[in-house]
């Protein structure tokens, strides 16, 4: 599987949903890009790219629940 | 002059030494494994086949002129195209994104160019939201229309020179 058919998810201080797309052309692993580009004490969660919505007419107001 | 045994086998071959102390007619394959120092090797000896991909990297990164990093994606999803040095693209909201560099650069002094554009004669804005943005290791912007507000482009690259 490839490093980008996964999505990371944090929210930010502010509230905000962010999700941090990882890159194929990396030689870091999944584990280290989540280590690395998600800041540390906030709940990360692993999802699929499929689960992320393709309409993004209200993307701010995104929120995740597992 | 003494040959020790190592385990190898050795052919027979002529060996000249001559009157310079020059010493001829063995091959380097045929002795034990690290013996030939980095200065004994001739100038272009050594082709980029036979150094590993990390080595060339490095040499990338640490050379002056050259981009140390860059990134092609898709805002929208923010989907990466292709990118180096790049290990990830942070989606904050609509037109605000977060390059995340794969090795941190020397500082945060490098010089940063950033397009977008999607289809058709449309204006667009690249703002860096904060100095606190650009760091050694990552570089936050915003893609924004020509109303100043925040909207996702097609198309967002991005190259960082140091």
């Amino acid at each position: 599987m490839a490093n980008s058919d996964t999505r990371f998810l944090y929210t930010d201080d502010d509230g905000n949903l962010c999700i941090v797309i990882p890159a194929d052309n990396t030689d870091l692993t999944l584990n280290q890009i989540k280590d690395k580009d998600c800041p540390s004490g906030k709940t990360v969660y692993i999802v699929d790219k499929s689960a992320i919505p393709t309409d993004r007419s209200f993307r701010n107001a995104w929120t995740y629940t597992e | 002059m003494a040959l020790e045994k190592t385990g190898q086998s050795f052919k027979t071959m002529a060996i000249t030494i001559n009157g310079n102390g020059t010493l001829t007619g063995v091959s380097v394959g045929g002795l034990p494994d690290g013996i030939v120092d980095t200065d004994m090797l001739a100038a272009n000896a050594v082709a980029t086949a036979k150094i590993a991909d990390d080595a060339i990297t490095d040499a990338k990164q640490n050379l002056s002129g050259t981009a140390k990093a860059w990134v092609n994606f898709a805002a929208g999803d923010a989907s990466i195209r292709d990118n180096f040095n790049v290990s990830s693209v942070t989606d904050h909201g609509t037109g605000d994104y977060t390059v995340n560099f794969s090795s941190a650069l020397a500082d945060n002094d490098y010089a940063w160019f950033v397009s977008a554009g999607r289809g058709g004669n449309q204006g667009v804005i690249i703002a860096v939201q904060d100095t606190t943005d650009m760091t050694s290791s990552a570089f936050r912007l915003t893609t924004r229309n020509t109303s100043n507000n925040k909207e996702d482009f097609t198309h967002v690259c991005a190259g960082f020179f140091r």
